[in-house]
């Protein structure tokens, strides 16, 4: 007789099991049987809790007794743009008090838009022997005292990473607290600090940290320093650099590009701050390795850019600023043809002086046709350099475009820019993510739940003419996972029309919209296994829901939640 | 190349007081009406900015008094300056305009900086990576004021500035309007208010380290008004669980009884007694604090003496 998944030895499926490295197929043989949900429980060393309110510790650690690396996202991504009030949640503590006694062999934690405070951060420092990894993403709550904890309490780190935190500065010298002992550090990016770190306990702790791979400096350590630390650690893959602002002279700067010459591992380069053709050709011996430079804090010109670009040709991820220009794109197009990842930041949102346009766009995806994700930031856009970068480039997984004032046309025609995402879908059969923008009619909607099927993740914000456009996209995108809206026209039947989408996906966000508490005591009402949260604004009257928060769970109503979070 | 972000973040909403930052720094107000936005008039907004001065910290000097002239004049919506770049601009413009004579575009940088982009949203030097500080203080072209838009998230607002920034004032902004003209021209609070130490008016942490203990605490100066609570509160902070509290109790920490002593270091790294000075001239003038052990502090007492002679000469 043939064995059948349920008969193979517990043994041998959780030997099995443990070798497996992705949720997605830990997730899947979980679902075959009794037996292997058995066997997977037992082995599952990370999990990955998208959404922290959608399950509650109890629940995670009955689950899965052997879990050694957390991942938890928490306030809904809108927050970054202050959308959500301060003291909504996503507190990390009670999940780290479930931890201490659940998983006292926990390794790494990784948060994003998580709540976080110092005492936090020295309960985990000092409650988890092994503990090695700490990501800090977009969150908040601590200051530099929380990072001394870590520092002085972690035998045993390897990886501290703090980026775009909302992080009280109290002064550098958190970094000091290091002992001299630890050697282990593999990973350490403080580049979002403001303040001065005492350099000779950085200085010391490279040098010791011969594991160190990944450091990123912040903007308060000069080319000098930079030059000492490179010296020290050749072995590096990943470097941010601090200030280019020297007016010293040519001989640091030889120094630096002999440094930079010997670190043939280099293939991420960031941080440029303040930088200029003065000191920029110090990172040339290491352009022809990158595989992603990361330019965002550089405001450069096209000749400066085209400087770097023109040696490496290696590129696959470039993320600049907008003072590029159209001119700084078409050096990205004839320089780049590896390239998979652009990302365009405005300098200014509100400058009325063009950035980049749509010839740089068009410039970009001609040059790039393995060009698959996109983030671009201009103040007008036409529907047919749209369509021209859709032929160019139909491999489009992300597409996030941001016409930066709300409603505007195509600047030529003057038609709205349904057609535009028209073609990006059409085209793009593999399109996750989709960012919408522009003056954008039902239409466009309609050709997104017509043509995108494989759409997860979808973002908009003053667009639509009717419920009809949400409808559309509601009924149309069965793979949805993440829906984020603001200020359009959709109301309730909108709401409700995406009834059956709600429970396999991961959270709904609309604000300014026209729906109302009815329409979300209806949603309520009729699924079970949401929760449906309307967010009250002071001066809001009783039938107004300004801001919903829709998001499957099998942990009940939130027990924490804040008096202006009201749960239906 | 010259920094080019404007700072201004946070605008309160005139007729809501709540929030505005307080304090002896010269404020300079406007309101700025938004105008019709061309393709419908749903979207009127009201946005009224408020900058502290520390905001001409950024802005190049020659701008100060242009700023306050600013204020003024666009008291009315913009007042008389209702060319077409002025009803499509947030502060740039304005600056713009009355530059123009006296300044050569190339000092665009210059009033950009000005601009309450607040997609600016800097860490100042205090603290970094704000997500708080708005994206959204100002008047994007079309004379509409939307909070959180464009979407740049704190990472890429520029950080040029952080090491100049030095408070961001809160923000009120109006929210766009939709359909039904909900005619809000209260502006909502901008939920990014300073709990995170942005802002030197509002909130103000510094480092108190009690010798003994590894980690050190931090606490709010503008959150109390005098010796005694500063004494309460570091006195729940670190002396809570203390068996006998008769020995620490809070006043005793001030007049120096017990055998702790509050001392703190203050501007020039000198290390001071706390109480000798007004309460307004120490919050101005402390950098930490630190609860010493009273044997410590009679050596330390000596030691800033000899320290103070030597900067007399």
């Amino acid at each position: 007789m043939d064995p059948t998944p349920s008969s193979l030895p517990e043994d041998f499926l959780k030997r099995t099991f443990s070798l497996l490295t992705s949720d997605t197929d830990h997730n899947s043989v979980s679902l075959v049987c009794k037996h292997w949900y058995t066997a997977e429980r037992l082995t599952r060393r990370h999990v990955s809790i998208r959404n922290c309110y959608s399950v509650s510790p109890e629940i995670l650690t009955a689950r899965f007794p052997a879990i050694r690396s957390v991942t938890l996202k928490g306030k809904p991504r809108f927050s970054d743009f202050n959308l959500v009030p301060d003291d909504w949640g996503a507190d990390v503590q009670p999940w780290l008090n479930a931890f201490a006694t659940a998983y006292p062999c926990l390794e790494e934690v990784r948060l994003k838009r998580m709540v976080v405070s110092d005492e936090s951060l020295e309960f985990l420092a000092l409650n988890f022997d092994e503990f090695k990894c700490l990501s800090l993403l977009s969150c908040e709550g601590f200051s530099t005292l929380g990072l001394e904890a870590i520092a002085t309490y972690c035998k045993n780190l390897t990886e501290l990473d703090i980026q775009e935190n909302g992080i009280d500065d109290l002064g550098g010298d958190w970094l000091s607290y290091f002992p001299e002992n630890l050697t282990s550090l593999e990973v350490l990016n403080f580049s979002t600090l403001t303040s001065e770190v005492s350099f000779d306990a950085l200085e010391s702790l490279v040098s010791r940290c011969k594991s160190l791979r990944v450091l990123k400096v912040n903007r308060k350590v000069n080319l000098e320093q930079l030059k000492r630390l490179l010296v020290l650690a050749p072995q590096l893959t990943e470097l941010g650099m601090g200030s280019f602002m020297e007016e010293l002279v040519s001989s640091s700067v030889n120094g630096l590009e002999e440094a930079f010459s010997k670190c043939g591992n280099l293939v991420t380069l960031s941080g440029f701050w303040d930088a200029t053709l003065l000191h920029l050709p110090a990172v040339y011996p290491v352009c022809g390795n990158l595989t992603f430079l990361n330019l965002s804090y550089a405001n450069i010109g096209p000749d400066e850019l085209e400087q770097i670009l023109a040696r490496s040709k290696r590129l696959v991820r470039l993320w600049v600023v907008d003072t590029v220009g159209d001119k700084g794109l078409e050096a990205v197009g004839s320089h780049c043809p590896l390239l998979e990842e652009l990302r365009v930041f405005p300098v200014d949102p509100f400058d009325q002086k063009l950035g980049v346009t749509d010839s740089g766009l068009v410039a970009v995806s001609k040059g790039c046709p393995k060009l698959h994700y996109i983030l671009y930031f201009c103040q007008r856009m036409t529907n047919a350099a749209v369509i021209t970068v859709a032929e160019n480039c139909p491999n489009f997984t992300h597409f996030r475009l941001c016409i930066m004032n709300p409603r505007e046309p195509d600047y030529l025609t003057n038609e709205p820019m349904d057609e535009a995402f028209g073609a990006i879908v059409k085209t793009c059969t593999k399109l996750q993510r989709l960012s919408v923008s522009g003056l954008l009619t039902d239409l466009a909607f309609e050709y997104i739940g017509k043509y995108a099927k494989n759409l997860e993740t979808l973002s908009v914000a003053f667009a639509g003419s009717s419920n009809l456009g949400m409808e559309y996209v509601m009924r149309g995108c069965p793979k949805l996972k993440r829906v984020e809206i603001r200020d359009c026209p959709f109301g309730d039947s909108a709401l409700l029309s995406g009834l059956t989408q709600y429970e396999s996906m991961r959270s709904l966000w609309m604000s300014d919209c026209n729906v109302t508490m009815d329409g979300c005591k209806k949603l309520a009402e009729e699924m079970s296994r949401l929760n449906v949260e309307v967010i009250k604004d002071e001066g809001d009257d009783d039938q107004v829901a300004s801001k919903v928060y829709v998001y499957q769970t099998v942990a009940g109503p939130r027990k924490d939640a804040p008096p202006f979070v009201v749960t239906l | 190349m010259e920094v080019t972000l404007g700072l201004l973040d946070q605008i309160p909403a005139i007729d809501d007081g709540g929030g505005v930052p307080s304090g002896g720094s010269t404020t300079m107000r406007s309101i700025l009406t938004g105008s019709k936005s061309k393709e419908d008039n749903k979207n009127t907004m009201v946005v009224s900015t408020e900058a502290t001065s520390s905001y001409p910290v950024v802005v190049d000097e020659s701008l100060d008094g242009l700023e306050l002239g600013l204020g003024l004049s666009l008291g009315g919506g913009g007042g008389g300056l209702k060319s077409k770049t002025v009803v499509t601009g947030g502060w740039s413009q304005y600056a713009r305009i009355l530059t123009a004579k006296d300044f050569p575009t190339t000092l665009v940088s210059k009033p950009n900086s000005c601009s309450s982009s607040s997609s600016v949203n800097i860490p100042n030097s205090s603290t970094s990576g704000n997500k708080r500080t708005a994206t959204d203080s100002v008047s994007p072209p079309n004379g509409t004021s939307v909070v959180g838009w464009p979407p740049v998230s704190k990472a890429h607002r520029m950080p040029n500035l952080a090491s100049q920034m030095k408070s961001p004032t809160e923000n009120f902004i109006s929210k766009s309007e939709q359909n039904k003209s909900k005619n809000r021209t209260v502006g909502i609070k901008d939920y990014s208010d300073e709990r995170n130490g942005i802002t030197n008016k509002k909130y103000r942490s510094v480092k108190v380290n009690m010798d003994g203990t590894l980690i050190g605490r931090k606490v709010d100066l503008n959150a109390h008004t005098s010796y005694e609570m500063l004494a309460q509160t570091l006195h729940e902070m670190f002396f809570s669980k203390w068996p006998s509290k008769e020995a620490v109790k809070p006043s005793r920490l001030l007049d120096g009884t017990s055998e702790f002593v509050l001392t703190y270091e203050d501007k020039d790294g000198d290390c001071m007694l706390v109480g000798d000075v007004p309460w307004e001239m120490f919050i101005s003038s402390v950098k930490r604090l630190r609860i010493m052990k009273n044997s410590e502090s009679n050596e330390l007492a000596s030691r800033c003496e000899e320290n103070s002679d030597r900067y007399r000469d």
